[in-house]
């Protein structure tokens, strides 16, 4: 036998062929000639790998060094670098996506270090062409020892003890099929394997065919022993050329073997087969279909009984098994039922194959034990979720399968535990779905393929998919109707109930585990024709615009900055929000996650294109409206909910007065944002445009202090409650009173209302100051620190990418020299001299997932340590004060300590005279949300008054028609969005100069450009 | 074999024999259930799912047509979920095509107007589907409507099971799914004997007799029992009459032997001859070269005369007898016995022995 230095193990599966492996090799073998290395160096083309996000792949041998994503321009260099002078081509090498920690090897690859491979045992190790490099891996070893050493009842013990269950679907004891048919009489029998995979997303049995196609032919002879068979079809279908054309390379081999046909092994036992190719129908995959589609006739199910064991094909005795089912019967035989049995949970044994695609990083073929969890999966093994998206859920089994939504990540998989959380297992195609799946859509899309799948022979498959479909694409396109979820459970139920085969009765699965899951979205969709996770086109004009809490305009701001027409889009700016200068710097900007662009490059950055507008145009001029109306409003707190509720109702014509605790109007905006970000000029032009219209704003007045509750209530005839949340929760570790210890928001409002005594020095919180949290305050606590010359620390429990705050903050805080402490928690806070000393923190480990689909905290026993501080500030959370309004009031307030609504209004409370919104109804919540929780609320006074008064509704008057340019690049290139001009980090110490510094017009201009300008009609 | 089974179907206490389907012992024990696919001596499929029934212990319905009794089983046929799903089944039949009973030819002779009305349903929950398909009137004999089909597959088991024709099956797939011969062809074109065994069996106005259009409905018709005159088999078939005219020819299972109530082309559609316009109704004696209508009294006795003459001048063997296989056993009997005993000769034959 010929010795090779290193063997290079070349993916040769239908994912490596399609990204270009066949032309790898061809490059690599000439590479190899030309350098005189090819009698040193084996190329092999295996099966698939598994790892089929990162192919063409290649495993070097003996190192086990792997190379991904090799394009035939590398080889030269690979060779020369790795197979002549021994160095690691690191470039080509695996890098992990959320770290970029490069590994080499492919043990250490989180992808593959999780997985137990026994069905896929092969992959990636052997040519699956060449029938000796099967047996020199145990291959057929087990039918030898089935044909020699076992009777058929053994065979059929073993199976039955090792506890397999059939892997095609509906987990029925592989064991307890064959006893059954090896009960019936009958001298002819059929084994036949179903290889007719076709739920969109699997493609398990085809790389186990492609790679290792000895092993189903081994479990095919072993099934035919066990109950008397002597033939048997594979029923492949015609779409999986290459896993035919090994098939039956292999058969020809086995028979040339004397593995197959007459005479097997000498033992007197006969069993024959052929591949039958199926012409493509989902249904055939059906037991009886696919029967009778080998019959020749038309695929179409049949009724049960009888059951296959007793008349199958041809009426005679039959077994059918998947694939994966019979790719480890051979395993099973040679080690014994108690081996198989020895992993898994109690009623599923073994493993499973997993087709893991979608939005998951590590895309491909994943073989683990049963009860491994759905989180294990996606996020370890499957690397999480690409461009740092929320994982939503996944789609397990297909068509006929169900989701598992985030709060399932800690769900074990196995066939019990996934029934009861409304999947199936299915083959096992597991697509991931992140936050940009509309469960509507999704039910809507797998309701289609089954209507198109369905054979048309039974009315609930025929015509029930059909009119199911029918009312989810209504529901996608607003046509949505009171009743429909109701109707669609109706429905699914009888569907389920009453079809004649699998596929009708599994058909409805999809729509069923999204009512489930997603109840709320369907009602978006019916009740406020809208599509949460922006996917259903007649929604909307563009996503973008609704996914804003306020559907700004932003397709048509975006082209009048190409158009250079800023006026213009300022006026429409001003048409749904008060505040785009504000929101133009501290948006979180929703949006900017649901553009389309994103899927090109990056998306649009939107919030800075309207801060272009704000700062460039002139503002348009505001005149104060007559007050027309006899009734009178108070709102409470001039923050942006209230604010904008003023604005929205002094523009109604009627009078508000606006109470405000602190000296300045703003709230969250003025003494929660550092000035360094939102400068203070900008937010007091704003609010200034609001008292123009005849806003009274009476400041430093907190209700219940400076003016009785119930004044405001007998002057008032409604009163618009928006108070915020200003109180920092605690800690809840000792020490947190001690002096130096801060809340975030306090010390915000401290650092705000005083700037000019933090910035001199009179006010100082010393040199080391640890910062707990990693929301946005917590990241606007530490820079305001770090601008007082402090050394900053902030402690965080979890990871980086876990954390609330926005990217760009985190960053703008590391270039400030903040240092962040991931997974750490303190525990207790010391004190001398009754002034902060030190703080001391657990460091913590993750353990499984919590509901927000991060993994949780767990401390770390033993791993204490205390950092020397002088001060502490605990950013972890604000809850609202609402102790001015007094417990007799009749508004309602809950546990935490936000004000209850009134059942079915999105503003009124449980006292019809009060209404509230922003923060103090929703918890901290962003500026855009308390935007349109005040418009929202405007609206609803109107509507209330104008109701008891018997007015017709307000009507909007007429705005300036703005046309709207149409101007799309001729070509869509690639280019990223533009990035912000920044100050220095070093010039940012001791002032409160804005950081970002603004685009300029050609800055701004070229960005708008990039716009795909989804709302287009052509 | 005679072990019997027990088993209760709407807490009756019922026996049956092995291999007998739910459904059948249901309808012996005069059990009501619905039926739309199931068509006697054919293949039970268990398409349409109008006769599901609840049977204790299965993880979902169970179609009574197809589903053998077994010791024990306890059946429930009028459960909320059996007719929750019965009228589904039947509200989506509805909706899915052309059912307007107005102009339709099965108005009264309509299985699944009769399910409606029996279910009680007002009107289905879906909206009603537009017609999609042309109605097929290239040919003389059957006409056909896919926008009354309800897809039960009856007109396909008896074409390839009973007449073993093999024209009919199914093509496309899921909702599209129609019925027809081979690459969609109109019957005409393809190799249909137009033994309209399929328009006999089709449970509402899809295949509908083309003949009949608009010639009677079908409580106004009356059915008459008749023998087919086109052929010495005999089978037993219904004219559908209607003021003395024949509307349309329809087979009878119930009458059993020779046919099953199966029939060919001729007998089918070939009775348009009784009502023909061209058809004798009275003899004609040619009297000086010109045929001239005569009594039934003037013809006998002009045969007689001219058969007595002849037979008197050159001998019984001078007269030959030539008898039709449209005529029934009997009459050939008869015919032959009358030739041999009345006028004594044996030169009889008959056109079936050419």
């Amino acid at each position: 036998m010929k010795v090779f230095r290193s063997h290079l193990l070349l993916c040769g599966g239908t994912g490596c062929h399609a990204t270009g492996s066949l032309e790898v090799k061809k490059v690599l073998l000439a590479e190899l000639d030309k350098r005189g290395l090819s009698d040193e160096i084996k190329v092999v083309e295996t099966g698939c790998n598994g790892f089929c996000a990162m192919g063409p792949i290649m495993v070097v041998y003996p190192e086990g060094i792997v190379y991904m994503l090799i394009k035939p321009e590398d080889i030269p260099e690979l060779v020369e670098e790795h197979l002549i002078k021994g160095r690691l081509l690191e470039r080509l090498l695996y890098k992990e996506p959320v770290t970029e920690e490069v590994i080499p090897t492919m043990q250490e690859i989180p992808f593959f270090a999780h997985q137990e491979l026994r069905v896929l045992r092969n992959r990636g190790l052997i040519d699956p062409e060449k029938i000796d490099e099967y047996i020199a891996r145990d291959g057929y070893a087990g039918m030898a020892k089935a044909l020699t050493e076992m009777t058929p009842e053994e065979i059929v013990k073993t199976v039955l003890d090792s506890g397999l269950r059939g892997r095609g679907g509906a987990g029925f004891p592989a064991g307890l099929k064959w006893q059954f048919a090896a009960g019936s009489k009958g001298d002819v029998k059929y084994v036949l394997c179903n290889a007719d995979e076709g739920d969109p997303g699997a493609f398990m049995d085809r790389s186990v065919l492609e790679a290792d196609p000895h092993a189903v032919l081994e479990g095919m002879v072993i099934a035919a022993r066990a109950i008397g068979s002597h033939y048997g079809y594979i029923y492949c279908r015609a779409e999986y050329p290459l896993a035919i054309q090994r098939l039956n390379i292999a058969i020809d081999q086995a028979k040339e073997y004397g593995l197959l046909g007459e005479n097997i092994l000498d033992t007197g036992f006969n069993f024959d087969l052929e591949v039958y190719q199926g012409a493509g129908a989902f249904v055939c995959g059906e037991e009886t279909a696919l029967m009778t589609s080998i019959e020749g006739r038309r695929g179409m199910p049949r009724p049960r009984p009888p059951f296959p064991a007793i008349s199958g094909l041809w009426q005679k005795p039959s077994i059918l098994n998947n694939v994966e089912t019979l790719a480890n019967i051979g395993q099973i035989i040679l080690n014994g039922s108690e081996w198989y049995a020895g992993i898994g949970t109690e009623r599923s044994k073994g493993t499973k194959v997993f087709a893991l695609t979608g939005n998951v990083n590590n895309v491909g073929l994943v073989e683990v034990p049963m009860g491994t969890t759905l989180g294990t999966i996606v996020s370890d093994i499957g690397g999480g979720i690409p461009k740092g998206k929320k994982f939503k859920a996944v789609q397990l089994g297909g068509p006929s399968g169900g989701m598992l939504p985030v709060q399932h990540l800690n769900a074990g998989i196995d066939y019990e535990t996934v029934a009861e959380l409304g999947a199936i297992m299915g083959s096992g195609g597991m697509i991931v779905m992140n936050e940009d799946m509309c469960p509507v859509d999704m039910a809507r899309f797998f309701m289609d393929f089954c209507q198109d799948e369905s054979c048309g022979k039974c009315t609930p498959c025929r015509e029930g998919t059909k009119r199911m479909l029918e009312i989810l694409t209504n529901i996608c396109e607003g046509r949505g109707q009171e009743g429909d979820i109701e109707l669609l459970e109706d429905m699914a139920d009888t569907i389920k109930d009453s079809a004649l085969c699998g596929l009708g009765q599994t058909a409805p699965n999809p729509v069923l585990s999204t009512i489930r899951y997603f109840r709320d979205e369907y009602e978006a969709h019916i009740k406020d024709k809208r599509c949460p996770a922006a996917v259903c086109t007649a929604l909307f004009k563009s996503p973008c615009q609704h996914t804003c809490p306020v559907e700004m305009d932003i397709p048509s701001y975006i082209a009048l900055i190409q158009a250079e027409r800023f006026e213009d889009a300022y006026k429409l700016l001003l048409r749904t929000n008060p505040f785009p200068a504000v929101c133009g710097r501290v948006c979180d900007h929703k949006c900017q996650s649901k553009c389309r662009r994103e899927t090109l490059d990056e998306p649009i950055a939107i919030k800075f294109l309207k801060r272009f507008i704000a700062d460039n145009a002139s503002r348009p001029g505001v005149d104060a409206v007559p007050v027309t109306r006899k009734e009178k409003i108070a709102v409470i707190g001039a923050g942006p909910a209230g604010l904008t509720v003023a604005r929205d109702l002094a523009i109604r014509g009627y009078k508000v007065v606006v109470f405000e605790e602190l000296p300045e109007a703003g709230g969250m905006l003025r003494y929660g944002i550092p000035a360094y970000r939102l400068p203070r000029n900008i937010l007091a032009g704003e609010i200034d445009d609001i008292s123009a219209l005849g806003v009274e704003i009476r400041c430093n007045t907190r209700v219940g202090r400076d003016i009785p509750f119930e004044k405001i209530n007998e002057e008032f005839d409604y009163v618009y409650l928006a108070s915020g949340a200003h109180k920092s929760q605690k800690m809840g570790v000792e020490g947190e009173d001690i002096d130096g210890v801060f809340g975030g928001v306090e010390f915000l409002r401290d650092f705000n209302i005083n700037e000019e005594a933090w910035l001199s020095g009179e006010k100082t919180l010393g040199s080391r100051v640890s910062v707990i949290g990693g929301g946005n305050s917590a990241i606007d606590a530490a820079r305001c620190a770090a601008r007082l010359g402090a050394d900053v620390t902030i402690l965080y429990r979890r990871l980086r990418q876990d954390m609330p705050a926005a990217e760009e903050e985190i960053e703008a805080a590391e270039h400030e020299g903040i240092k962040i402490e991931y997974l750490v928690a303190p525990t207790n806070i010391s004190g001398e001299n009754g002034k902060v000393s030190g703080i001391t923190c657990q460091r913590m480990k993750l353990g499984d997932f919590d509901r927000s689909g991060r993994k949780r905290p767990v401390p770390i026993e033993g791993s204490d340590f205390t950092l020397s501080v002088d001060a502490v500030i605990a950013a972890i959370g604000q809850t609202p004060d609402v102790s001015f309004v007094p417990e007799d009031s009749g508004v309602s307030i809950n546990k935490w300590s936000c004000f209850d609504l009134a059942d079915g209004s999105k503003s009124q409370t449980t006292d019809a005279g009060f209404f509230a919104g922003g923060d103090a109804v929703t918890g901290p919540d962003t500026v855009i949300e308390a935007i349109a929780a005040g418009h929202q609320a405007a609206q609803d006074i109107d509507q209330t008054i104008r109701d008891k008064n018997g007015e017709p509704p307000y009507e909007t008057p007429p705005e300036e028609k703005i046309d709207i340019p149409l101007m799309i690049e001729e070509e869509t290139e690639e280019r990223p969005q533009a990035r912000m001009p920044e100050l220095d980090a070093l010039s940012r110490k001791n002032n409160l100069i804005e950081v970002e510094l603004g685009f300029s017009k050609e800055e701004a201009i070229k960005e708008a450009i990039r716009c795909l300008r989804c709302d287009a009609e052509i | 074999m005679d072990n019997k089974i027990l088993l209760t179907i709407d807490e009756r206490e019922l026996e049956a024999k092995p291999g007998q389907t739910i459904l059948e012992v249901a309808k012996e024990a005069g059990i009501y259930i619905p039926t739309l696919c199931y068509h006697p001596g054919t293949t039970n499929v268990g398409a349409c799912r109008v006769c599901v029934v609840e049977v204790e212990g299965a993880r979902t319905l169970v179609a009574s047509c197809c589903m053998p009794v077994s010791p024990g089983m306890v059946v429930k046929t009028d459960t909320e979920r059996v007719l929750d799903a019965r009228k589904l089944v039947v509200e989506l039949l509805w909706a899915s095509g052309d059912h307007n009973c107005l102009t339709c030819e099965s108005n009264g002779n309509c299985e699944l107007q009769d399910l409606v009305y029996k279910l009680k349903i007002e009107e289905p929950r879906f909206k009603i589907e537009p017609p999609r398909y042309e109605v097929e009137d290239t040919n003389s004999m059957i006409q056909k409507d896919m926008n009354k089909c309800i897809l039960c597959g009856r007109c396909v088991r008896v074409c390839n099971e009973i007449q073993v024709n093999e024209i009919l099956d199914f093509s496309m797939r899921g909702s599209h799914a129609r019925v027809g011969p081979a690459f969609d062809a109109d019957y005409i074109d393809s190799e249909c004997y137009f033994c309209g065994e399929c328009v006999d069996v089709c449970p509402v106005g899809a295949l509908t007799f083309k003949q009949a259009r608009f010639e009677g409905r079908p409580w106004e018709t009356e059915k008459v029992r008749t023998t087919c005159t086109y052929c010495g088999v005999g089978c037993q078939l219904d004219l559908n009459v209607l003021n003395g005219k024949i509307v349309k020819v329809t087979g009878n299972s119930e009458y059993g032997e020779p046919n099953q109530g199966s029939l060919c082309v001729k007998g089918r559609f070939g009775m348009d001859f009784v009502n023909h316009q061209d058809r004798l109704t009275t003899p004609l004696i040619r009297k000086n070269g010109e045929l001239k209508e005569a009594t039934w009294d003037e013809a006998y006795d002009f045969i007689t005369e001219k058969i007595a003459a002849i037979k008197r001048e050159n001998g019984a063997d001078s007269i030959a007898g030539f008898s039709s296989a449209r005529c029934t056993n009997e009459e050939n009997y008869l015919f032959q016995k009358f030739m041999r005993a009345v006028i004594g000769t044996n030169n009889v034959d008959h056109c079936a022995r050419l």
